[in-house]
């Protein structure tokens, strides 16, 4: 409960998005296939702990942006798979127009001369 | 939003959490298992795949932990395990929880109760616009009768409503008995006539049509009526084309133009016709007719009824002194409408009320007690909790809880309780206390009991955690459990207080329960046994020229003495105990006229012949009247009572005299013919009025009550008088049909109400304070077992050990019980208005009532002295 210092919170904001982005991409999805979609989508540049996935999720649904329901994964095992609402739709596209603004903000500062406007 | 989701979703999960845990145990061993395969496929070994697998998890542990941390708040789980802690606590103590919780119910649901009922009839506000500016404007004369309630003269409103500055509006009414019918039925319904802006005055809003107009409200136009929303239900199936439909009332044609809004009554609720009254203000009504309105205001914004008060007294001595022979001695009294309608029924319910507050503090305290007394014998309990490193405020935070929740248990059973109480309380309670109000058990009041009883937890609950947890660790732990504790004398306190409420509760009760009894021996001077009444009221503009009335009544009590079982029958205008009566100035031939002020004051009655038989009251001189007197051509004959004979007549032979009544100038002289026994009418504890029996044919009445003597049942023959009613005349309803005794038992009911619910209460106290008593010396005998145990062995008699231990009990019952009887004294004086026949320091009551309750505290505290006396000494010192 907000005991996390605020590096981490920054990146559990971030994660959050990849995580929608994710589901939203592929499908209802268990947090281990979340976890490693993120890495792959990544380049493997990303390295993750696992656990700090399931937190995340678990705010996300308490937010009403996903929903679970246990199901069988590709291999046969009983596993919880997470899907995306209609709400967490919304989120997506909300925070990729902020994260877009966000970006081009930076950007500009990176423009050749930027630094003298 | 959102944060409230996620508050609500964290108290779900905090109820489901154990379920909660077990699946992210399984969702982790899930990810786990899928993580090794794939790490397996990569041609990693076993235990590399899982290594790498747990490595990359991270802790189990803390991930457990936040998850948790998300999922519930930290305090709700910890108030959450002193909750269920509390719940175990008390699951193992069934006997204690069920007589505190049974106490606390008793408390909570006599209150709620009692509280509901003075709710709906003190404290709700009525249902009218501002309802707190609405007066009611009586005429009040202390010269003649001792009423400050008395109807108004047409005449003087006109001049009030002329003349009144602090008042907005002023609107006059009266209630009329009249018959609604359709060519096929025919019903006797209450009427309300009121002038046009009466309605508008209250602030209420038709449900369909319209109210009536100024237009509408004067004689001759004033043939439109309203209808009440159940009339419309009931007699018109709710028809929608309901408005600009005719109907006859009392034989008259009238438009219905509007349907009141449901529920709508106006100081009665069961009114189903209104009409505009009609006065007419060219008329000099001070010249001809008496008073027999009633009228009602609104006062302009920030004017008091004070104010409203002193301007209407002022404008009355006017009126006084601009006809003094109508005003003489006439005055006005302003009250609010909500004081006229509550009146004296205010002091019961107060009176209720304070010993449903006794009643409650008796209880609270029971619980106190029990809750005291369990704490000292958990002290070890506490002393070990504490010992491990509980602080203090833990420990009582856990007591409160469980003292809370109790309370709680308690309060809600009290409210289910209550739910019942107010059903009982409604049956038995007098309809002139009841029904007027808006009685139910709202949310209002539940956040009442459930305040009241959290309150009374926090309360009780606390003086016993206080005490439970002020201790000296290592004396505990030393202590083996059988030393003498000097922890008991807050209990004796509880106790003592305990027994002294109920004292002053069982007072009460004795004191009221012997006005009742009092009252009901009180000869009313009728003998309502065997008794049927019933109204028939013959529209006036059907039944012309008057004698026709008459004809009828006498051609219907013919038939109706016919009846097999009858044995006579008669009728009169104004039944008495029913609340009505006529009264007018009477004058007594050969004596000067009295001066204006100082006229002779008579009720009035019409009977038709064998009345007085037919009701029981005996004839003391003369006769009673024939058939011959009840002629139209027949000489004026009175017959008078008692009362009548004393106050006016003394020193002349009443026989023969000839008086006059109604105060007209041609109203006959006529002779006296009997005299009467006197029949106590307003109320059984009033003096009897003087009163004049009129026979029917020369005071003709329209509406007469008719009773019919009966060897049996009486109630069997409402049926058959309907039918013989309805032979004379088809369209001819009856109504109000009922017993005499019923009549009489309302009168009585506003007493019997009162004395039964004191007694009801006092019994209660008594049982609980008894419970408490037994409760403090069971403990203290258990307490001291080992101590006990020692002086048997040592050759103590087992009667002194019992007689010792009644004696500690008896020492703090006899302080309550003094002061319980002191405190009696004080409050009795406010039982005065309530008691009849019975001082409020009777001393007789309070020798008895205290008596009795010694008694059975003695009792309550033999039985653990007498456990104590028989314990066996060596079993009792191997203990513990």
């Amino acid at each position: 409960m907000g005991r996390k210092p605020a590096k981490s919170e920054v990146w559990q904001g971030t994660l959050a998005l990849m995580i929608l982005r994710t589901l939203q991409g592929l499908g209802p999805l268990h947090g281990y296939g979340v976890a490693r979609r993120i890495e792959q989508t990544s380049g493997d540049r990303l390295v993750l702990n696992y656990g700090t996935i399931y937190p995340a999720l678990l705010k996300l649904e308490q937010e009403g942006y996903i929903a679970s329901e246990w199901g069988v994964s590709e291999n046969n095992r009983k596993a919880k798979f997470y899907k995306l609402t209609a709400a967490g739709k919304r989120q997506v596209a909300r925070e990729q127009r902020e994260w877009q603004e966000t970006t081009d903000i930076i950007a500009r500062f990176f423009e050749p001369g930027g630094e003298t406007l | 939003m959102r944060a409230l989701r996620v508050l609500l979703l964290r108290l779900g999960n905090f109820l489901g959490q154990s379920r909660r845990e077990r699946e992210f145990q399984e969702e982790l061993e899930a990810h786990l298992q899928m993580h090794i395969d794939d790490n397996l496929r990569a041609g990693m070994t076993e235990a590399e795949a899982r290594r790498e697998a747990l490595l990359k998890l991270g802790g189990v542990e803390p991930l457990k932990e936040s998850m948790r941390d998300r999922w519930t708040l930290a305090w709700l789980e910890t108030w959450g395990q002193d909750l269920r802690y509390s719940l175990r606590s008390l699951r193992r103590n069934p006997g204690y929880s069920t007589t505190a919780a049974l106490s606390i119910a008793l408390g909570i649901g006599a209150s709620v109760s009692i509280f509901t009922v003075a709710d709906g009839v003190l404290l709700r506000p009525l249902p009218y616009r501002d309802p707190a500016r609405l007066m009611m404007i009586w005429e009040a004369n202390h010269k003649h009768v001792d009423s400050t309630q008395n109807v108004v003269s047409p005449g003087n409103y006109l001049d009030w409503r002329a003349r009144t500055r602090t008042f907005q509006q002023i609107a006059a009414f009266r209630y009329l008995n009249s018959v609604l019918s359709d060519g096929h039925r025919a019903e006797e319904l209450k009427k309300q006539a009121m002038t046009a802006n009466l309605l508008p005055m209250l602030g209420v809003q038709p449900y369909r049509g319209r109210f009536f107009t100024e237009e509408e409200d004067r004689p001759g136009r004033d043939t439109v009526i309203l209808i009440s929303h159940r009339l419309w239900q009931s007699w018109f199936g709710g028809d929608e084309s309901i408005l600009g439909r005719k109907v006859m009332i009392n034989s008259t044609p009238r438009t219905i133009i509007g349907v009141m809004p449901p529920g709508f009554y106006f100081r009665n609720r069961e009114t189903d016709l209104w009409e505009p009254f009609g006065i007419d203000p060219a008329r000099n009504y001070r010249q001809t007719s008496g008073r027999y309105i009633m009228v009602a205001g609104r006062l302009n914004p920030g004017v008091t009824r004070d104010q409203a008060h002193a301007e209407m007294t002022a404008i009355a001595s006017q009126l006084e002194a601009a006809n003094p022979g109508f005003n003489k001695n006439w005055t006005v009294n302003v009250e609010s409408l909500r004081d006229s309608l509550v009146g004296n029924t205010r002091s019961s319910l107060l009176v209720l009320l304070g010993s449903v507050g006794l009643l409650l503090l008796v209880a609270c305290a029971n619980v106190a007690n029990l809750m005291l007394a369990r704490c000292a014998s958990r002290r070890r309990e506490m002393a070990v909790r504490a010992s491990m490193g509980a602080g203090r405020w833990r420990v009582m935070r856990q007591l409160l809880t469980e003292s809370v929740v109790l309370s709680l248990i308690g309060g809600a059973s009290g409210i289910l309780l209550a739910r019942w109480l107010v059903l009982g309380l409604l049956i038995l309670a007098p309809k002139a206390l009841t029904g007027m109000a808006d009685i139910r058990i709202d949310l209002r009041i539940i956040v009442f009991a459930v305040g009241l009883s959290t309150l009374s937890g926090l309360l009780f609950g606390f003086a016993p955690a206080w005490t439970a947890t002020r201790f000296n660790l290592f004396e505990v732990m030393r202590q083996s459990g059988g030393t003498v504790s000097r922890r008991g004398s807050l209990r004796a306190w509880l106790v003592g207080a305990e027994v002294a409420l109920s004292v002053i509760l069982l007072t009460g009760a004795g004191l009221l329960f012997q006005s009742l009894t009092g009252l009901q021996s009180v000869s009313s001077g009728l003998n309502p046994a065997n008794l049927l009444t019933f109204r028939v009221s013959l529209p006036a503009a059907k039944y012309k020229p008057e004698y026709r009335r008459t004809r009828f009544f006498t051609q219907a009590l013919a038939r109706l003495g016919q009846l097999p079982g009858v044995q006579s029958a008669s009728a009169v205008s104004y039944l008495p105990f029913d609340g009505d009566a006529a009264g007018t100035y009477t004058a007594i031939q050969g004596r000067p006229a009295p001066r204006p002020g100082e006229e002779l004051l008579a009720v009035i009655r019409t009977v038709m012949p064998g009345y007085f038989q037919t009701m029981g009251i005996p004839v003391q001189q003369g006769r009673d009247f024939t058939a011959a007197d009840n002629e139209e051509k027949s000489p004026m004959r009175f017959i008078v009572n008692e009362a009548y004979a004393k106050k006016f007549l003394a020193g002349t032979p009443a026989l023969s005299t000839s008086i006059n009544a109604l105060m007209d100038a041609t109203n006959p002289y006529g002779q006296i013919v009997g005299v009467v026994g006197d029949v106590r009418e307003g109320a059984l504890d009033k003096p009897a009025e003087p009163t004049i029996y009129y026979p029917h044919a020369r005071l003709n009445y329209p509406g007469m009550t008719l009773l019919l003597k009966t060897q049996s049942d009486p109630r069997t023959l409402i049926e058959p008088a309907r039918r013989i009613v309805q032979e004379l005349d088809p369209a001819q309803p009856i109504a109000e049909a009922r017993t005499m005794d019923e009549v009489l038992g309302e009168t009585l009911a506003r007493q019997r109400f009162s004395a039964l619910l004191l007694v009801g209460f006092s019994i209660l106290s008594l049982l609980l304070a008894a419970v408490g008593v037994y409760g403090v010396l069971a403990y203290s005998v258990t307490e001291r077992t080992r101590e006990i145990g020692l002086r048997l062995a040592l050759g103590a008699g087992p009667a002194k050990i019992t007689a010792q231990i009644v004696a500690a009990g008896a020492r703090f019952v006899l302080a309550g019980t003094l002061a319980g009887i002191a405190g009696a004294l004080a409050l009795a004086g406010l039982l005065q208005g309530l008691l009849y026949g019975v001082e409020p320091r009777d001393p007789a009551t309070f020798a008895v009532v205290p008596a009795v309750l010694l008694a059975v505290a003695l009792l309550a505290a033999y039985l653990p002295a007498r456990r104590a006396g028989r314990l066996d000494p060596m079993s009792a010192l191997r203990m513990d």
